[in-house]
């Protein structure tokens, strides 16, 4: 919900109730004092009359005023009682049911007693009640919309920097090069945010920027003292006094230096791609590229006893053309790798797609796991497990759509563009 | 020949220097920018192994220095950057080949030995080792007259050993050697010990004596007995 929508809401519900409540309690409180009016007439009427009887003992002519009607009753008993009522009551003039104020008491002349009700059409009141009503709650509706829209407007535009601060922050993205631009605003709190975000933004840069670069110059720095292992290997074994005993020590020792000499290899790749160091797009003929690393392989496929059956299709993709090699590398290395001997590898290019699929003896993977860095089946131990991750991330740097499948058996990856 | 190895890793510039230095070769060391341009001003070399980063400056002005002076020797990047932007830089600048670390020394020396051939004046294609004719520009190998016929990774594989005759090479280091360090695959051994087999099937059925020797499983060595 946005700010303004909740506002909004929860000020058109006070508004509303505010109004509703006003209205009500303004009514109430009018009729009452006219009701009270009203009665103070018919008191008034009543003096007159006792007074008239006290004077004359005798009750007064009816005359019929405007609206008021005196009724006499003669009644057997004393009647002492005294008491206000509104009631309903046909006009005699008018022939309406019309509201009528009335006020019943008892009074005695020429030794009777009598019933004296006087009634005083409420009629005008009613009408004086719902005018005023009436004009006080269109007053009242009046203020409260005119104050609804010049919040709105008013809001809009003290939050206009706000609104501003948020799509800079949307755009940004920590490591690229846009800079987050944040007006100057005169609201302090305003000016607080943004000078706050600006410097949290500098710090997630700079950070960004360092762990950048630290894993590319730590990938950097393990290179020299492998270098200077491997080295001292090579010289070890022109010892011929080796036993060979020894001799396998240092085939292991070779093995394990090869092993992490690949790993930084790897883990610098992905650094790499990461800072965007292959950013240089060009088109990139896929043909050719496959036949030659088809060519490439054949050899090993031969040794390995893999059928290799391939159809492909003229094809061309924009990306990095060194991290096109690196990924067909990947595919046919792990097609190659997972597979058995007697297996086989089919290869399809098309003009948008290269799908490749192998058999293996390793049941399905799992799509949320495989891409993961450092991911390892029970069988691939003897692997770095970065190859996907690798592929992966090339897919991303380059807008290709990476798919894994496992279908009639066969491993399946595909790269679409 | 002399040769000059520029590296500040005392370590690592031992060991080349070590594994470099036989009959053929003899070489000066230099562990620093300053003492490296001292050299290359006052002797020539046949072959210099140059690492990038100096702690006082960067191989790549060393190599500047030489080719605005109009020095001949041949250049050998060692770096620890594997990017094809610096490999393109540093051969656009004029060195003559350019070799990652970690690498194998036998792949150095193999390296070395191609930029000697390449800048000796004397035009002469041919190697030979004892009764091995190799051809480099016909990339043809003769036993005794008897030509040879190689597939393309075992005349690579002969090469390789002969740059690196006497000494003992790792499998590891052909494997590198044969397939780059990109290809990933593992069971290397299998396939070298394939070629390998068959190379020395090869130049025996051509009347040469066995040349190459396994030494323990670790690695083969390639020498006249």
């Amino acid at each position: 919900m946005k700010l303004f929508t909740k506002y909004s809401r929860i000020n058109v519900l006070a508004t509303i109730a505010i109004f509703l409540f006003a209205s009500a309690a303004y009514y109430y409180v009018l009729h009452y004092i006219l009701i009270n009016q009203i009665d103070e007439d018919l008191k008034i009427e009543e003096n007159e009359i006792r007074g008239y009887v006290n004077e004359h003992h005798l009750l007064p002519e009816n005359v019929s005023v405007q609206d008021q009607f005196i009724i006499y009753t003669l009644v057997q008993q004393p009647y002492t009682y005294r008491s206000f009522a509104t009631t309903n009551m046909i006009d005699p003039k008018e022939k309406e049911r019309e509201p009528f104020r009335q006020l019943t008491f008892g009074i005695a002349a020429n030794h009777q007693w009598y019933r004296v009700v006087v009634s005083k059409s409420l009629e005008e009141t009613e009408n004086l009640t719902r005018s005023i009503l009436l004009v006080t709650s269109f007053t009242i509706l009046l203020i409260l919309i005119t104050s609804l829209i010049i919040n709105r407007v008013v809001l809009k535009r003290i939050w206009k920097p706000f609104y501003h601060t948020l799509s800079s922050v949307q755009r940004f993205k920590v490591g690229n090069q846009y800079a987050v631009d944040f007006p100057a605003t005169p609201i302090e709190e305003f000016d607080f945010m943004n000078q706050t975000l600006k410097r949290i933004i500098q710090q997630a840069q700079v950070d960004y920027l360092a762990l950048k670069n630290f894993s590319e110059n730590a990938s950097h720095e393990i290179q020299t003292p492998l270098a200077v292992i491997r080295s001292k290997l090579d010289l070890l074994i022109q010892d011929e006094s080796l036993t060979g005993q020894q001799s396998s020590t240092l085939q292991s020792a070779y093995d394990a230096v090869q092993k992490l000499s690949k790993l930084n290899q790897s883990l610098l790749l992905l650094a790499k791609i990461e800072n965007k160091q292959y950013e240089a797009v060009q088109e990139v003929f896929l043909k050719r590229k496959v036949e030659q690393k088809i060519s490439d392989f054949q050899e090993l496929w031969q040794a390995q006893q893999i059928t290799v059956t391939y159809h492909l299709d003229d094809a061309v993709v924009y990306m990095n053309e060194e991290l096109a090699d690196i990924l067909l590398n990947n595919l046919f290395s792990n097609a190659t790798r997972h597979n058995f001997s007697g297996g086989h590898i089919a290869i399809e290019l098309k003009k948008n797609k290269l799908a490749i699929s192998n058999t293996s003896r390793q049941p399905a993977l799992p799509p949320d796991k495989l891409f993961q860095r450092f991911y390892k089946t029970a069988s691939g131990r003897e692997h770095n497990g970065l190859g996907l991750s690798i592929i992966k991330q090339i897919g991303e740097a380059s807008g290709l759509a990476i798919a894994y499948r496992f279908q009639n058996n066969q491993h399946l990856f595909t790269i679409s563009w | 020949m002399k040769i000059l190895i520029v590296e500040d890793e005392k370590e690592l510039l031992e060991s080349i220097c070590t594994f470099l230095t036989n009959e053929q070769y003899m070489c000066e060391r230099a562990t620093d920018f300053a003492t490296a341009l001292e050299k290359i001003s006052l002797y020539d070399y046949a072959c210099i192994v140059l690492d990038i980063n100096l702690p006082d400056g960067s191989g790549l002005e060393i190599l500047k220095e030489l080719k605005s002076g109009g020095k001949e020797d041949g250049v050998l990047i060692i770096s620890a950057r594997n990017a094809l932007d610096d490999k393109v830089y540093a051969l656009k600048s004029g060195a003559d080949d350019y070799l990652t670390k970690p690498f194998h020394l036998p792949e150095l020396a193999a390296r070395v030995a191609a930029i000697i051939r390449r800048k000796s004046f004397d035009g002469n294609n041919l190697i030979r080792f004892d009764e091995v004719i190799v051809d480099l520009n016909e990339k043809c190998v003769k036993v005794n007259d008897t030509v040879i016929d190689l597939t393309r990774k075992e005349y690579e594989l002969l090469l390789y050993f002969i740059s690196n005759k006497n000494r003992v090479i790792a499998k590891n280091a052909i494997a590198v050697h044969l397939w780059g360090d990109d290809m990933d695959i593992g069971g290397y051994y299998d396939f070298i010990y394939t070629h390998i087999k068959n190379l020395r099937k090869k130049l025996l059925q051509a009347g040469a004596p066995d040349y190459i020797k396994s030494v323990y499983g670790v690695g083969y060595k390639f020498s006249i007995t």
